[in-house]
């Protein structure tokens, strides 16, 4: 803990010298951000999502010597190709593939993996593996875009806020249920509790509260108007992870640019008796997503909108004794929508060269991926200062 | 925000910032960081309502006052130490009696149950049916009965406790419990057992403040923790490694101070342990007694030994410490500090009481650092509220667990192993809005509330109450369970709503509702009482004549930061404005709504959040 301590302030202390120089870089950046109104979507599937049982190499005889089990029978795959099917459960993602909007990032990961997801978490949600941040990803990518604090530019669809979103400049909207986000209130009173200022000086938690506050005031009208107005004939599926409130806040034209939505609480760390019920998180995955893309068909929007789907680790090679997995490294990235050149990219990690604990050698730091969609869709020319490193992006946007 | 306040500082760029930062958190007081006693002379009403706030749950100015006659070194002992404070005599936890032999061992799921039911003839002590169609549905209504009756009989512990932190004469116990019920997070989600879920809260409840090698080897063999991280499939030969890499990880060390290799043997000293019913079991078979290789040192250790390794690794005291520390005094802990901590803890051998006694004693805790900087958490945020508005029951209506799980915090139900995350992350624009509505509730009462552990309200309900409709107007089963009620109008019906359950042994949805019916017939309700506030006695008691009065005493009782006088000036209009006068003795007889809404919209603010 110490040495974490030591290293942010070490960070912290480094990063004011870069201030002058940034200036230039952001305001190109802001002004390309300006002429495009592109949307980022990152969906997020906590709990460390099997990989290998997601999209199946069943072509490769080792991976069905290394899960005898729980291994998914090449006669049960929706096939992509001569080498991979996807898991049953994924109708959705099928029909993405078919239509060539479907990007697969093979072997995604980093060195020196953390097998806790906690941290392995946090090295996603802030870009910084073996290392931290105070801000996350998505929000320095939020300060890039806008330098300058402006309403309802972040979204995040939960009942906490992911540390991916947190921003230097912006307060990120959080909610969960548009309809509970509202001020109960008589008339009478109104005014008085919409009258909250950011004007404390010497008690930082008390200023932080502050700004949240106003936060509130000036976004819970308008989630709240696209919420009401939001109607759709798209069946999202069973669990529709938050995708349709992103929609009704798309469809409103709130200025977000930034949405960030997904599984939470681990609902992905299947230890035991996996196959069921991965298949039934992947299904309702999947058809919250592929709902979700129609849906922006639907409301002409398809062009603006791209996701960015990951998991904080893949799973151990082979199967536990539960049938189930244990957690692991490397693991598939998507891009989703109508803009990605849909195929697979990078290189599946050798199931015949894993390392000392039985895992996947990754063979794409996820960075390169996270840089496709600051570069290569929303066409920043910032992904080395987001991600603080030279990333090239994975040309899933061509 | 202290990493905002340092940054501004440290950079210096411009001595107007500089200068504005002279009295912020990175500026320390002379007290930040100094452990040393604080003085009896120093010792007010202000530093004992501090006290009361975090060692306690806060409570009536007439509470504080009696901590602030007493010395500092007395009101923590009479907090920490309990020193001439009663033991609780609340009743212990009053079970409705919704256990029965057969559900024990409980299968892990509908599947298992059913794949059970055909391999045996019968489980969860109820017979398949001979002959006939869906021969097995009451073996499924059972496995629906007891996932239901489990999960509302826990919301019924979840009051038993909450009640308990309002009225115990003992509030430390309970924090402590609540500390330890987020630090040893386990859900009853997982657990299907309010049983278990009462035995570790009573283990936090009694060791909390005890010793921590005690409570640890408790926690290890504690029939919740066990059926929580699998130590069910935690065997001889094929070791599970999620017990063993939560207790480095999260209880004990953090990341960074064991490896792979650490955890995968550790993981074998606790094979075989497990739970028979609701009582420690070790399956000396299933144990893998050979030697191993744990954090430097080799043996052939069981689990107490790896507990024991643990605890004497030098990062053991510091992790833990600087949690207490974080959670009681404030976020940010200075490495240096951090360490002396860790030092205390261990010279006091893992005792609890004695460090926080000395932690609530420190100037550092009394250092504006450390006074109202803290955001209080869901559960805290209520259980303060009633104390300082001086209720004796937790109100039915708003519901407890509803409105703390809707704040982000619903008690037996952490969100993952490592509990909840604090401080900042209890508040985002959603859940401020919500803790503002939570207010409202609790002075003018939700008229259309529906108590959801008796009706199937909102969307969890939704299934429920359709199938009930169809069940009763004489459909058949398959039609009165059909998804979506079968009338179409989706464009495209997504893989997952398409898959109806078309086994003919059950009907999985029929299982659902009537599992749901026999839960309700024997798990007693939740009683719906709501509370009967009296701020017009509260306010004319306290000496007050005029708004403004009013509004300064439900400040100083509620808020611990005072508001700004421009904020005070608006609310003590406001106040005087529905009165319709300036004299609040003349009017009382309808005073009440007025200085409801007042503390409404006292408790909204975002000071109110603070404690």
């Amino acid at each position: 803990m110490s040495t974490d301590h030591t290293r942010r302030r070490i960070l912290k202390a480094s990063a004011g010298l870069f201030v002058p120089g940034l200036f230039g870089t952001i305001a190109r950046a802001a002004a390309a951000a300006e002429a495009d109104n592109r949307i980022l979507v990152v969906f997020e599937m906590s709990g460390g999502n099997d990989g290998l049982n997601t999209v199946v190499p069943y072509a490769d005889d080792r991976y069905y010597r290394l899960r005898p089990n729980i291994g998914i029978r090449p006669d049960k795959l929706r096939r992509l190709d001569e080498r991979f099917g996807f898991n049953p459960g994924l109708a959705g993602f099928e029909r993405l593939w078919k239509d060539g909007q479907l990007a697969i990032v093979h072997g995604c990961g980093y060195d020196n993996p953390s097998f806790s997801h906690f941290t392995s978490m946090a090295y996603w949600h802030t870009a910084t593996p073996n290392s931290g941040d105070d801000y996350g990803w998505v929000g320095r990518l939020a300060d890039t875009m806008s330098p300058q604090p402006a309403p309802n530019f972040v979204l995040n669809i939960d009942s906490t806020q992911s540390l991916a979103v947190r921003s230097r400049v912006h307060t990120p909207v959080v909610f969960d249920d548009p309809e509970r986000f509202m001020r109960s209130a008589l008339h009478e009173e109104r005014a008085l509790l919409d009258d909250v200022t950011v004007a404390s000086r010497d008690n930082p938690s008390r200023r932080f509260l502050e700004q949240v506050a106003v936060s509130a005031r000036e976004s819970s009208l308008a989630v709240r108007e696209a919420w009401s107005r939001y109607k759709t004939p798209i069946d999202y599926g069973i669990v529709p992870l938050g995708l349709p409130k992103v929609a009704a806040c798309i469809a409103a034209g709130l200025p977000a640019r930034l949405y960030y939505a997904g599984y939470r609480n681990n609902a992905f760390d299947t230890h035991v008796q996996q196959p069921d019920l991965h298949q039934r998180l992947l299904t309702y995955t999947a058809d919250a997503i592929s709902g979700f893309l129609r849906d922006m068909e639907r409301l002409g929007q398809a062009d603006r909108v791209s996701l960015l789907i990951f998991s904080e680790f893949g799973r151990r090679a082979a199967e536990n004794t539960s049938l189930g997995t244990d957690h692991g490294t490397a693991n598939v990235m998507f891009f989703a929508g109508k803009a990605v050149k849909g195929g697979h990219y990078g290189t599946p990690s050798d199931l015949g060269a894993l390392d000392a604990g039985g895992n996947l050698v990754h063979t794409t730091d996820f960075r390169h991926a996270y840089a496709s969609a600051i570069d290569g869709w929303l066409k920043l020319g910032a992904a080395d200062q987001v991600l603080k490193g030279r990333f090239a992006p994975v040309p899933v946007f061509g | 925000m202290s990493s905002f306040a340092s940054r501004r500082c440290v950079s210096g760029l411009f001595a107007i910032t500089l200068l504005a930062c002279s009295a912020c958190a990175a500026a320390a007081s002379p007290w930040a960081g100094d452990l040393a006693p604080i003085a009896p002379a120093d010792w007010n009403r202000a530093r004992a309502a501090h006290l009361l706030e975090r060692a306690g749950f806060g409570g009536t100015p007439e509470q504080v006052d009696a901590l602030a006659r007493l010395t500092p070194a007395q009101a923590v002992r009479r907090l920490v130490r309990f020193e001439g404070v009663p033991a609780t005599t609340l009743p212990p936890f009053e079970h409705s009696g919704v256990f029965d032999e057969g559900l024990d061992p409980f299968p892990a799921s509908r599947p298992a149950t059913t794949d059970l039911a055909r391999e045996r003839g019968e489980a969860l002590g109820v017979q398949v049916k001979p002959d006939g169609n869906r021969r097995m549905q009451p073996v499924v209504n059972r496995f629906f009965y007891w996932l239901r009756a489990s999960r509302l009989e826990t919301d019924r512990v979840a009051y038993w406790w909450a009640n308990r932190m309002l009225t115990s004469p003992r509030p430390l116990e309970e924090r402590m419990a609540l500390f330890w019920h987020g630090h040893f997070a386990t859900n009853e989600e997982k657990v299907r057992d309010y049983r278990k879920m009462l035995i570790q809260l009573d283990l936090f409840q009694k060791q909390g403040l005890g010793n921590f090698r005690t409570l640890l080897i408790g926690v290890a063999q504690d029939p919740a923790m066990l059926a929580f991280l699998d130590a069910a499939v935690n065997v001889k030969g094929a070791p599970n490694e999620n017990f063993a890499r939560e207790i480095m990880e999260l209880f004990t060390m953090g990341v960074g101070h064991y490896g792979e290799q650490d955890i995968r043997e550790a993981a074998r000293a606790f094979t075989g342990w497990n739970f028979r019913g609701t009582a420690f079991h070790i399956d000396a078979d299933r144990h893998d007694d050979g030697a191993k290789a744990v954090l430097g040192r080799r043996g052939r250790f069981d689990g107490v030994q790896v507990i024991d390794i643990i605890l004497d690794q030098p990062v053991t005291p510091e992790f833990l410490a600087s949690k207490l520390y974080r959670h009681f005094v404030r976020e940010e802990v200075d490495p240096a500090l951090a360490a002396e901590l860790g030092r205390r803890l261990k010279a006091a051998n893992y005792e609890i009481a004695p460090f926080l006694e000395s932690l609530f004693l420190s100037r550092d805790f009394y250092a504006p650092e450390s006074v109202a900087t803290r955001i209080k958490g869901p559960v805290e945020l209520l259980v303060s509220t009633y104390r300082k508005l001086g209720l004796t029951e937790v109100p039915g209506v708003p519901d407890f667990n509803e409105t703390t799980s809707a704040l982000g915090q619903r008690l037996m139900h952490p969100p993952t192993v490592a509990g909840w995350a604090q401080g900042r992350s209890w508040i985002t624009p959603g859940l401020l809005l919500e803790r503002g509505n939570f207010a409202l509730d609790l002075v003018l009462p939700d008229i259309n509330y529906l108590p959801g552990d008796r009706y199937p309200v909102a969307q969890a309900g939704y299934e429920i109450r359709e199938v009930h409709e169809r069940v009763r107007s004489g459909q058949d089963l398959t039609t009165a369970t059909r998804p979506g009620g079968g009338a179409g109008g989706m464009e495209m019906m997504a893989m997952s709503s398409a898959n109806g359950d078309r086994n003919e042994d059950f009907n999985t949805r029929y299982g659902s509702y009537r599992g749901w019916q026999m839960a309700v017939e024997r798990v007693k309700p939740i009683p719906r009482t709501v509370a009967r506030l009296d701020l017009t006695g509260m306010v004319l008691g306290a000496g007050c004549r005029t708004p403004e009065q009013a509004v300064r005493h439900l400040e100083e009782r509620f808020l611990s930061v005072p508001l700004d006088a421009a904020t005070r000036g608006k609310l003590s209009a406001f106040l005087q404005k529905e009165l319709g006068t300036a004299d609040l003795k003349a009017a009382a007889s309808y005073a009440e709504d007025p200085l409801r809404v007042l503390l409404h919209l006292l408790l909204s603010r975002p000071e109110y959040q603070l404690g």
